[in-house]
């Protein structure tokens, strides 16, 4: 019985064995030949092709409606519009600080910049630049209370500062734009430096998403820290403890989080580095934020600063009543 | 105890299960690989030439530069065929704001046709940071190095007047100009000095396309002052400069405030800005008097009485919570 039964297991061995090697002898000529997974693959490939040849005519196609500059009105493709709220007070280096930051902010397309002046009046400056800027904008003004300016002297951490224009914008947009307009909103200051990605990571924004910011905190860059794709803190060295520590640059708020929050607003009275949370506690939880640039690994956008020139000749020849025309506008 | 039959067994039977689906493994990857590098000629953009190296030795006295160029050539978005070319010669080197300050920048040349970016690094090879900028921003551009040797740099804050910054950058991007550029056969161009944190309307660049020879306007936040202008007199000349800081300089002007056409570069090839011994104030001069004289400047911006570009400066960023060792992450550019 035994013999048998190893017999039959030999034969079975044998038979396995020859089975296994014809198929390794196809498998091996089959290396060698083009044969119907080439057809596979090549189609696989025309699609790839034919994909990124459709992206790169609409990269074209892009390009050339932002170099035209949208003259035709309303945007055609139906894009979430990107409301660049930017707040801005007459000094010395504002026409230069809004007219580099109008260059960049005319290569995106679908973008609303919301201009809000600290005075009184609308100046007549910001009022040229902007029409002439090629940008679709809403030019606005108001006063900071007099009580929260700085002074001359103030270091410009003392009060916070562009609180009641920020305000000013959310109330132009709570009036203006209804549940329907798709849209996120970015507070951008007239002195960052803002690379044209950045654009595009906050465009499509559901509730309110976060990315690096530059040279800010006193560190080379603040960021939140990101884990399976969801914010779970924040990686800052200065007052690390605040609810969101981060720079007003580095999160966008979409609009419909905005218009169904109607009592949302940036609060005049927070500390010193508490402005964004003071906005952004009544708008979302931590692991509500979106991280974008690269699960945040991604510096877009710089916290720079400019210098305020230095007047010491002009000063000296006002004194003499021969100072510079004033008609020439700097 | 396992006989070796058994494990001899044992092995025959794995073997060719591990070598059939491997063999099939690569079999399914192969041909997709293949066929991948066939069809990879699609020009989908007008790339035009690779990498070039130079080495330039330099007979200028006792300095030695060593420069390797690269340069490749892609159409902006704005090209024409009939409108001068302008090359704006950038010097930059390393510090926290670099990236910053040329991401703006390019996102402002974006916007005007037919330039071309001459970028000269401070540098003993091109960086990494400025090299994958360039490539990204699609622009038309030439990067370039050469790094200022000690006696000529200036040390931490201190800003002497004596040492110029940026000359011998700008003075190799000149060089590279005469090397590359053919005076006879060259199209119409204008060579501009543009420093990477000021501030430059669009307007500017198509006031400078016309300079014949050497035009000027006014440039703000300079020499203490709102703005310094060249002086216009009633027939369109200038006749003199508008600046409380030394107004008898052959040319008080700022870098910024000037633009020379690649023609008066090439005919006049000892023209460069002087290294050494030269006065605050005095670099512009340096090489404007080389090349042109004050009755034959043109002025521009509505005979200079517009400003259409700044001299801002950008503030140093207190990184003091970096502390010694570092707070952030090294590997993460900014």
């Amino acid at each position: 019985m035994k013999m048998k039964m190893k017999m039959k297991l030999k034969n079975v061995f044998m038979l396995y064995f020859l089975v296994s090697i014809c198929g390794l002898m196809y498998a091996l000529t089959q290396l060698g030949q083009p044969c119907d997974c080439t057809l596979h693959s090549r189609q696989s490939s025309d699609l790839v092709h034919s994909r990124d040849r459709t992206i790169s005519r609409l990269q074209g196609e892009l390009k050339r409606l932002q170099a035209r500059g949208n003259p035709e009105g309303p945007p055609k493709p139906a894009l979430p519009t990107i409301y660049t709220v930017t707040p801005t007070y007459t000094r010395l280096v504002q026409k230069a600080e809004l007219t580099r930051l109008s260059q960049t902010l005319l290569h995106v397309p679908s973008l609303h910049w919301v201009v809000v002046e600290d005075s009184p009046v609308k100046t007549s400056l910001v009022s040229e630049l902007l029409k002439r800027s090629g940008l679709p904008y809403t030019h606005l003004c108001t006063q900071t209370p007099k009580d929260f300016k700085l002074q001359e002297g103030d270091p410009n951490w003392l009060k916070p500062r562009g609180v009641e224009q920020r305000n000013l914008a959310l109330q132009w947009l709570r009036e203006n734009r209804g549940p329907s307009d798709e849209g996120v909103v970015y507070f951008a200051d007239d002195d960052n430096t803002y690379s044209l990605r950045l654009f595009e990571e906050m465009r499509f924004t559901k509730r309110v998403s976060v990315w690096p910011v530059g040279l800010v905190g006193g560190v080379r860059f603040e960021r939140p820290l990101v884990e399976r794709g969801k914010v779970t803190g924040f990686y800052t060295a200065w007052k690390p403890n605040r609810p969101f520590p981060m720079d007003m640059a580095g999160f966008a708020v979409s609009l419909p989080l905005l218009l169904a929050n109607p009592a949302a607003r940036f609060h005049l009275s927070a500390q010193r580095g508490n402005l964004e949370s003071s906005l952004l506690q009544a708008l979302v939880s931590i692991e509500e934020l979106e991280p974008r640039a690269s699960n945040c690994t991604k510096v877009l956008v710089w916290h720079t600063r400019t210098e305020k020139p230095k007047m010491k000749q002009e000063d000296a020849l006002i004194l003499q009543g021969l100072g510079s025309d004033p008609s020439v506008e700097v | 105890m396992p006989k070796r039959r058994d494990i001899l067994a044992i092995v025959l039977i794995v073997l060719p299960w591990t070598l059939l689906i491997t063999v099939w493994h690569q079999n399914a990857i192969a041909p997709l690989l293949a066929i991948r590098k066939d069809d990879g000629s699609d020009a989908r953009r007008d790339a035009g030439q690779g990498s070039d190296s130079k080495e330039y030795c330099s007979s200028d006295k006792d300095i030695v530069e060593v420069v390797r160029t690269e340069y490749v050539y892609t159409r902006p978005p704005p090209w024409s065929d009939v409108l001068p070319t302008i090359h704006v010669i950038t010097p930059t080197y390393s510090r926290p704001v670099q990236k910053a300050e040329l991401t703006r920048l390019a996102n402002t040349f974006l916007h005007v046709t037919n330039l071309h970016w001459i970028l000269v690094e401070d540098s003993q090879r091109r960086t990494a940071l400025v090299t994958r900028l360039l490539h990204e921003t699609g622009l038309n551009y030439t990067h370039l190095n050469v790094e200022t040797p000690r006696n000529y740099k200036l040390r931490g804050d201190m800003r002497d007047p004596r040492i110029p910054r940026g000359t011998m950058q700008r003075n190799l991007a000149l060089r590279w100009l005469r090397e590359t550029c053919n005076a006879n056969h060259s199209l119409p161009a204008i060579v501009y000095f543009a420093d990477d944190d000021n501030t430059y309307s669009l307007e500017v660049f198509e006031e400078m396309r016309s300079t014949r020879k050497v035009s000027v306007w006014p440039v703000a936040f300079v020499g203490g002052l709102r703005y310094e202008s060249p002086k216009v007199n009633a027939a369109g000349k200038v006749y003199g400069w508008k600046t409380v800081f030394d107004p008898h300089r052959p040319f008080a002007i700022d870098m910024a405030g000037f633009a020379v056409n690649l023609r008066l570069i090439l005919f006049k090839p000892q023209a460069y800005f002087k290294l050494r011994g030269v006065k605050g104030g005095y670099q512009e001069s340096s090489l404007l008097r080389e090349l042109v004289t004050l009755n034959d400047l043109e002025p521009k911006a509505a005979n200079c009485t517009k400003i259409l570009v700044w001299h801002t400066r950008t503030e140093k960023p207190v990184l003091v919570n970096e502390g010694k060792k570092g707070f952030t992450d090294p590997n993460i550019e900014i």
